[in-house]
């Protein structure tokens, strides 16, 4: 074997060498990067569950407070078409990636979260509904609900940033740049101004 | 790009300010822990052994926790972090409650996992604080107050089985059972066998366990509490007194 040869093969076994690599930070990368996305999206499921929770809550909540509060009429429309607006929001969209869907389902949903709250603040004029076993029940399920949307909002967040950190940090964001709109910056919750919505009312 | 870079700021200033405010107790080692001189001696060892055993018997992990106050941070942000911290219940299936109560704020949580929702909703955990637990704290009973708490939660489960019943509370190794005898067997025979093959190891294993101990005859069937790898999403009730 020549001096030539040898550097040829010296030189091939360096590509294949070099290919190898790059190739397995381009699969590490990917694989870690499409992990942490389903893990963004798991999450983003959890957190329309919580909220489907709290619209699948409305229709009893009124018809409960309708029986013995039936002048406050403004309120119970209020919510009513507040709920119809997030029905209208979260349908098929997936607002994790992309701001603009995200600020229309926060914003409605907000809109959901203080009509319930000024509900829940109708109510405390009603002394006799309170104390019924069915609206304290109600009560403590919307609470809850309200409690869960917290975490799930938090945990999203968590996915998000993690998702984020990620992506953008090198290697990985050329690599992410490769697959265009698959591996996109998640967007946050942002905290809510006067984050206070969710009817903290105490009895 | 700024943008989220602020954001990332934000939040991270936020969970610091969180975190900074509010270190989360350590994971208990018994199922009934008492850090507020709440209960009896007598109350907190027969709930505790009950709890145990119930764990023996359904696999959900049922937890007391007595404190004094969470400082000032938001009860229900407190406990589902703490909860988390803890892992209560088994992974995968979720399946830990943990009854906290803040004596110095006067306030309650039960902190339900994902997979017992179903079985404790909201309103139910909700009906056993307002009915079981208030009224008596409020009357000054607190033993009564989390007994008849833990009695309508273990009902509520459901899975009590009837030997688990406190009952005789003659407590220290007569009411082992069959099975804990067993357990005991077999971690002495793996123990004896550690200690001849890597001695140092069974010796560091031994003083760790003493030096951790819960003081000898008190505790329930067969070694501590310890989290599952369970998880909650903010489900359960809170109340105050």
């Amino acid at each position: 074997m020549g001096m030539g040869s040898k550097i040829a093969l010296g030189c091939g076994g360096l590509l294949v060498l070099v290919v190898l690599i790059f190739g397995m930070t381009v699969m590490g990368s990917y694989n870690t990067l499409n992990t942490l996305n389903q893990a963004v999206d798991a999450q983003w499921g959890q957190v329309e569950n919580v909220y489907q929770r709290r619209t699948d809550l409305v229709p009893n909540l009124v018809e409960t407070v309708k029986g013995a509060a039936a002048f406050e009429k403004d309120t119970f429309t209020a919510v009513t078409e507040a709920r119809a607006k997030v029905g209208q929001v979260s349908l098929g969209a997936k607002p994790g990636n992309d701001a603009a869907a995200m600020e229309k389902f926060q914003k409605a949903q907000e809109g959901l979260g203080s009509a319930l709250s000024r509900l829940m603040v109708v109510v405390e004029k009603y002394p006799d509904l309170k104390a019924t076993q069915n609206f304290r029940d109600l009560q403590a399920q919307l609470e809850g609900t309200e409690n869960r949307i917290t975490v799930e909002r938090m945990r999203f967040n968590e996915a998000a940033r993690a998702f984020n950190t990620q992506r953008n940090s090198f290697p990985t964001v050329i690599i992410a740049a490769f697959f265009g709109d698959k591996f996109k910056d998640k967007v946050y919750f942002k905290a809510q101004a006067g984050a206070e919505v969710a009817p903290k009312v105490k009895f | 790009m700024r943008k989220i870079l602020q954001v990332l700021l934000l939040l991270q200033l936020w969970w610091g300010a969180a975190f900074a405010e509010a270190p989360l107790p350590p994971a208990p080692q018994q199922w009934v822990t008492d850090g507020a001189g709440f209960l009896s001696p007598a109350t907190r060892q027969r709930l505790d052994r009950r709890l145990a055993t119930y764990q023996q018997a359904t696999g959900h992990q049922v937890l007391v926790w007595i404190g004094d106050t969470t400082a000032e941070v938001p009860l229900e942000d407190w406990t589902v972090r703490t909860f988390a911290a803890w892992k209560v219940g088994r992974k995968g299936m979720d399946d830990g409650v943990v009854l906290f109560i803040l004596a110095k704020d006067q306030k309650l949580r039960m902190e339900v996992g994902y997979g017992l929702e179903g079985q404790l909703p909201d309103a139910l955990a909700s009906r056993i604080i307002r009915e079981a637990i208030l009224p008596r704290l409020k009357g000054g009973d607190r033993d009564g107050a989390v007994t008849a708490g833990t009695d309508q939660l273990l009902r509520t489960l459901g899975g009590e089985t009837g030997a688990a019943r406190p009952g005789k509370g003659t407590g220290g190794l007569a009411s082992l059972g069959f099975g804990s005898w067993l357990l005991i067997g077999l971690l002495a025979v793996g123990f004896v066998a550690l200690f001849i093959t890597h001695p140092d190891m069974a010796i560091f294993i031994l003083f760790s366990l003493l030096s951790g101990g819960r003081g000898g005859g008190g505790g329930g069937g067969g070694g501590g509490f310890s989290g599952g790898g369970g998880r909650s999403g903010g489900g359960g009730a809170s109340g105050s007194w």
